[in-house]
């Protein structure tokens, strides 16, 4: 008959020693599985006498509960090691660059034109859009620019070989006219575009250039209106603090006219006199020249079927090109057409 | 304009104001400062000498070695002119001197002692250019007797004076002079103004003067002078033209353009002795006509052009350009000074004609003051006796200065409504009669009659905003207007972001190119011959408007490519250009008419519609780490389109998804182009570039273009488009199921998935392609296409058996079409 006592001390030797979760369950097997010594007791069981069964029993049952100990301890340290193992192993170097889905970049223009159109949109204006090959009448004539006026010539148009008077809109003022003849006011539309103009290319002209329209007409619209609208989209595209200042110009569209300087955020001062060495992006003046505005001329509103005796309105119009190049440091409008993708990420 | 500070001065009392302060009073008032010039800047140290003694140079023919003085010191020099006498007065640049600047941008030069073939120079004798006085360089500065001797030349001449140039605002005329600019000035700041007195003419009778075109002339005036001497103008004269920029020629030309610059009326002068009768007819010319002109070219006349003729022919095309045969020579004795106040638009059309651009049609086509000739003739006529020791003639004039410019009332109540600030009316009063307005009060409204200069004031609006200039624009204050409106953007303007922001996520970079493309395209989307040309377009190679995204999206690629990027990706959106009726108007009718414009007469304008274009090269992921060798494919521009057609097709109707058909352009890869289709219309196209085509352009292939036209899916989103409603999620777990269908190369992965799509039927949640196989297990001419399928039940847990149900009806499904199910 076998010696369980001692048999145990060996079982428990075993199981301590294991070095791995299959050399435990090995272990396992040999001293409780179906051939081993406790099997072996278990089968004698039957030959004993009652007295020495029970002894025998007492002492499988201490055997079984000592080694099921053992091996819950021991099975517990080696899976703990195991998965520390693993870890270990599954370590990474986490300084690898990240495995980064690079999505594209909208253009610096887009930015700039969406920036300004939600600065409007929050003031509550719509959004208008118009053709960009354009009737010649909706680019000049209903604005007060007949045929033989000069600012015609001053402005370059490119036209387009058609039986009608077309032309490459060179402003994106003909959509004013478009939403007056459709719509009776209140009026409030902003107007992004592309326009054209006869220009050689060069580091700061382009034949192709972006620009933001607005308009407003109502009753009793006044220039004080104009100046604190565009102080707020000053303040929208070039910061906080920003102010503008209205200088008298000539638009045929509109009149009274102003260009419209805001003032420079870089030196943010204006040292008086003009001094190029004294700041890069105002030469010193502390203003920057920004966009063109007036209020919108009686012969416009006329033209367009709206009472200039009732209403009143004012107009401007901005270069996204200009803004982009101040409020980013683009020395050169050709990288804005040449796409190259380090100028296009870089925004 | 440029205009000489000291000429300025001399008519507006500036009290000593600081150039800077003039510039900004300018600038902040409606005059536009375009640049400050010095000319002369950086002369120091030459003073005035008088030659005492010239002999040649013993080593060089065409030098000459000349002692002159200061009246103490002796200097001797070197001088390669001859246009001297012993005695002259003449401008020494001493050593030590310095002169501007010889080229544009460069630092002034200073004068050493120099030998020049053996003789010791000691500074030199300065012509006019040199000094930035004119163009002369034919030989040195002579200057008056009177000159004081030993003077600074800076002292006697106003040499490196500030020139304030100004760009002259296409509505004021008025402001092409000095007088004009002072005028406005004296006006802004509320100063006094010094107009020169002129003589009054006595006499006439020297010419027969007629205007047969008083549609074209309103006033001609003439004033004869004789024994002018016909030779160089004084040193004052010359230098203000130059200031100017106008080339000095002699005293009598001189003289007008002295006044043209100084008034603002272009004026004539005919050799009197020349002109036959002595006659002078205004007059339209005739067809077939012809005149040379002061520039020797013969000029073939039109009869809208007008003319001055004497009794025999045509001497001057009106406004423009005087005629060659009665020009002033250096032997005539008696001239006769005209000046004309002529139609603006007859003379722009004349000089656009002829492409004859001057300093009078410039003026004139611009409106000159129609009370200024009388005045200028007679500034002229006094200056000539003053420079040329002219001795004045006879008077004539035909036509008049005109009535006074009509009346304009305005309601000052009014002009402070649009301006948005209160400015009394007596304030308003006050400011429009500092412009020389004539301002009378009619119970409460202010009838202003303007000044015979100011021909752009004929509106209410126009006196408003003259009231605000002098009122200052800096008086108006900011305020929000009160208008009640609605802003924000619609549907379809949001829709365009997305279209963006699909081809945004997937890794290509928006691009902004120039439309212009010459007579070879790769074509795009429906492709035409239709053009839209340009009648003036910007390069001559490029004269039409894109038909198509394609090509400017290749230039971009060309660059990356050249600038050594391995691969890149970009997109466009905006408008290609096609003439009206383009068959490209198949595609966009089916939808809907909204992608149309019209002119004011309802004609359709050139047929624009907005479209998204994609171009991909190269290598996907750049210097990635994880996906090195991936480059750009068809499938990922097919992506991009894919979902922008789901971002923005009305959900659940499967009839708006883009379908695809190979086809065959020229150009591109045979096998790897297809157009896209939108419920049965071409509305895109997706390709590789032919390898020929990517190596004439020197692209390193794959090479891959798309484009898509997305006004018919801007189409319907209108702004009542019914949102889109929420599905019940299934609660019971999802089984996922892969089937291969094994078919013929010719069979579509599109036809195998809808066999796929059919045996599952309704429980199919989802399909993915995963992999296709070719080879020994398919046999030739066969492919296995692998999909994964996830179906599931909104009523049940699905079983083994639902699975096995499902398979055995993809397998029935694929038999229709010539597939089999692999199992």
């Amino acid at each position: 008959m076998t010696d369980l006592a001692a048999v145990a001390e060996e079982a428990l030797a075993a199981v301590r020693t294991a070095d791995s979760l299959d050399e435990l369950d090995e272990v396992r097997v040999r001293y409780t599985g179906k051939r081993s010594p406790l099997a072996e007791a278990q089968s004698s069981m039957r030959d004993l006498e009652p007295d020495q069964r029970r002894e025998l029993g007492q002492a499988i049952n201490e055997y079984k509960e000592r080694f099921q100990d053992a091996y819950d301890t021991r099975h517990a340290e080696l899976e703990a090691a195991e998965l520390e193992e693993r870890l270990e192993e599954e370590r990474l170097d986490l300084s690898l660059p990240p495995r980064r889905v690079r999505p594209g970049r909208p253009h610096l223009i887009t930015q700039v034109l969406d920036e300004i159109v939600d600065a409007f949109v929050g003031l509550g204006y719509r959004v208008a859009d118009g053709p960009e090959a354009e009737a010649g009448p909706f680019a000049f004539d209903l604005l007060n620019i007949p045929p033989d006026h000069p600012a015609r010539q001053e402005m370059d148009t490119v036209y387009v070989d058609d039986d009608a008077d077309v032309v490459l809109r060179p402003h994106t003022s003909p959509v004013q006219v478009r939403v007056m003849l459709e719509q009776q006011p209140p009026i409030a539309v902003v107007v992004p575009g592309r326009v054209f103009r006869a220009d050689t290319i060069d580091a700061t002209h382009s034949p192709v250039f972006h620009q933001v329209e607005g308009l407003l007409v109502d009753e009793g619209v006044t220039m004080a209106d104009l100046r604190g609208t565009l102080q707020a989209f000053a303040r929208a595209v070039f910061g906080p603090g920003r102010d503008v200042r209205l200088r008298p110009s000539m638009f045929p569209f509109t009149e009274p006219s102003a260009e419209v300087d805001v003032s420079c955020g870089l030196c943010r001062a204006g040292v008086g006199a003009a001094d190029p060495d004294a700041c890069r992006v105002c030469s010193g003046t502390g203003w920057i020249e920004v966009l063109g505005a007036g209020m919108v001329d009686p012969f416009v509103l006329d033209a367009c079927g709206i009472d200039p005796d009732t209403h009143s309105g004012f107009a401007f119009g901005v270069g996204a090109e200009r803004v982009a190049m101040l409020r980013h440091g683009v020395e050169d409008i050709r990288h804005l057409y040449d796409g190259d993708v380090r100028f296009l990420q870089r925004f | 304009m440029k205009v000489p500070v000291s000429w300025l001065r001399s008519f507006v009392d500036l009290d000593g104001m600081p150039v800077d302060e003039i510039i900004d009073v300018m600038s902040l008032n409606g005059l536009e400062v375009e640049e400050i010039l010095r000319p002369g800047h950086g002369t120091a140290g030459v003073r005035v000498k008088r030659v005492i003694e010239r002999e040649p140079h013993p080593d060089a023919d065409k030098l000459q070695v000349v002692q002159v003085t200061d009246g103490d010191t002796e200097t001797e020099l070197v001088c390669g002119a001859w246009n001297f006498e012993v005695g002259d007065l003449v401008a020494h640049a001493e050593v030590g001197a310095t002169i501007p600047p010889q080229q544009a941008g460069g630092e002034p030069f200073e004068l050493a002692a120099r030998k020049i073939r053996g003789v010791t120079s000691n500074g030199m004798l300065c012509s006019a250019r040199e000094l930035q006085l004119g163009e002369d360089h034919e030989g040195i500065i002579v200057l008056p007797d009177d000159a004081p001797l030993g003077a600074d030349l800076t002292d006697v001449l106003p040499v490196g004076e500030p020139v304030i140039d100004v760009a002259v605002l296409s509505d004021r005329g008025d402001h092409h002079s000095i007088l004009g600019i002072a005028r406005e000035l004296a006006a802004i700041l509320d100063t006094s103004l010094s107009v020169p007195e002129v003589p009054v003419p006595d006499t006439d009778g020297a010419v027969d003067l007629t205007i047969h075109a008083s549609d074209g002339c309103s006033h001609f005036a003439t004033w004869a002078v004789e024994g002018a001497r016909i030779g160089p103008s004084p040193w004052w004269v010359r230098q203000r033209l130059a200031q100017c920029g106008i080339r000095a020629i002699n005293t009598v030309v001189d003289v007008t353009n002295y006044v043209m610059l100084e008034l603002g009326q272009p004026l004539h002068a005919f050799d009197l002795d020349q002109l036959e009768g002595p006659e002078l007819h205004i007059r339209w010319a005739e067809d077939g006509e012809t005149l040379v002109t002061l520039d020797d070219q013969t000029r073939e006349l039109a009869p809208t052009d007008l003319v001055i003729a004497d009794a025999s022919r045509i001497v001057s095309l009106a406004g423009v350009m005087g005629g060659a045969e009665t020009e002033v020579s250096a032997a005539t004795d008696r001239v006769l000074i005209e000046g004309a106040i002529w139609d603006p638009s007859t003379i722009r059309r004349t000089s656009r004609r002829l492409n004859l651009v001057s300093e009078a049609s410039l003026r004139f086509e611009r409106g000159v003051d129609p009370a200024g000739a009388r005045r200028a003739v007679a500034r002229a006529v006094e200056l000539l006796e003053d420079v040329a020791g002219a001795t004045r003639g006879k008077f004539d004039e035909a036509g008049g200065e005109g009535a006074d410019r009509g009346s304009v009332t305005v309601d000052p109540g009014r002009v402070s409504r649009l301006l948005g600030v209160e400015v009394p009316a007596d304030t308003q009063r006050g400011y429009l009669e500092r412009l020389g307005c004539a301002v009378a009060d009619d119970d409460g409204s202010l009838v202003v009659t303007p000044p015979s200069w100011r021909g752009d004031l004929v509106r209410p609006a126009d006196v408003a905003e003259e009231v605000a200039r002098l009122h200052g624009y800096e008086r108006i204050p900011a305020t929000l207007p009160d208008t009640r409106v609605v802003g924000g953007l619609t549907r379809q303007q949001r829709a365009e972001r997305e279209i963006r922001a699909a081809a945004l996520s997937s890794g290509f970079h928006e691009v902004t190119t120039r439309p212009f493309s010459g007579d070879r395209v790769l074509e795009g989307v429906t492709p035409s011959d239709g053009r839209v040309s340009l009648v003036n377009p910007v390069a001559k190679d490029t004269p039409y408007m894109s038909p198509t995204l394609v090509e400017g999206l290749l230039g971009v690629v060309r660059r990356n490519v050249g600038q050594g990027r391995p691969g890149v990706a970009v997109f466009e959106y905006a408008r290609i250009f096609r003439p009206a009726g383009d068959p490209i108007e198949e595609s966009l009718k089916a939808f809907g008419e909204g992608w149309r414009w019209h002119d004011h007469d309802e004609r359709q304008l050139p047929t624009q519609p907005r479209t998204l274009g994609l171009a991909a090269q190269g290598a996907k992921a750049g210097q990635g780490w994880l996906d090195a060798d991936e480059v750009w494919s068809p499938y990922d521009l097919l992506a991009v389109f894919d979902e922008v057609a789901e971002r923005l097709a009305p959900p659940d109707d499967p009839t708006w998804q883009l379908e695809r058909a190979a086809v065959e352009r020229e150009g591109y890869h045979p096998g790897r182009s297809a157009v896209l289709r939108l419920r049965g219309t071409d509305v895109g196209f997706v390709g590789a570039l032919h390898p020929v085509e990517a190596d004439r352009r020197d692209l390193p292939e794959p090479v891959i273009v798309g484009e898509l036209l997305v006004e018919p899916l801007l189409e319907h989103l209108v702004d009542d488009v019914a949102p889109v409603q929420a599905r019940p999620l299934v609660t019971h777990p999802a089984l996922t199921i892969d089937v291969a269908l094994a078919a013929p190369e010719d069979v579509t992965y599109e036809d195998l998935a809808a066999a796929a799509r059919a045996g599952a039927g309704d429980l199919l949640d989802e399909l993915w392609f995963f992999d296709e196989y070719r080879g020994e297990q398919v046999g030739p001419g066969q492919r296995s296409v692998a999909m994964r399928l996830r179906l599931q039940a909104p009523d049940r847990q699905l079983t083994d058996d639902d699975a096995d149900a499902v398979i055995a009806a993809v397998g029935r499904e694929a038999e229709v079409i010539g597939a089999t199910l692999r199992r």
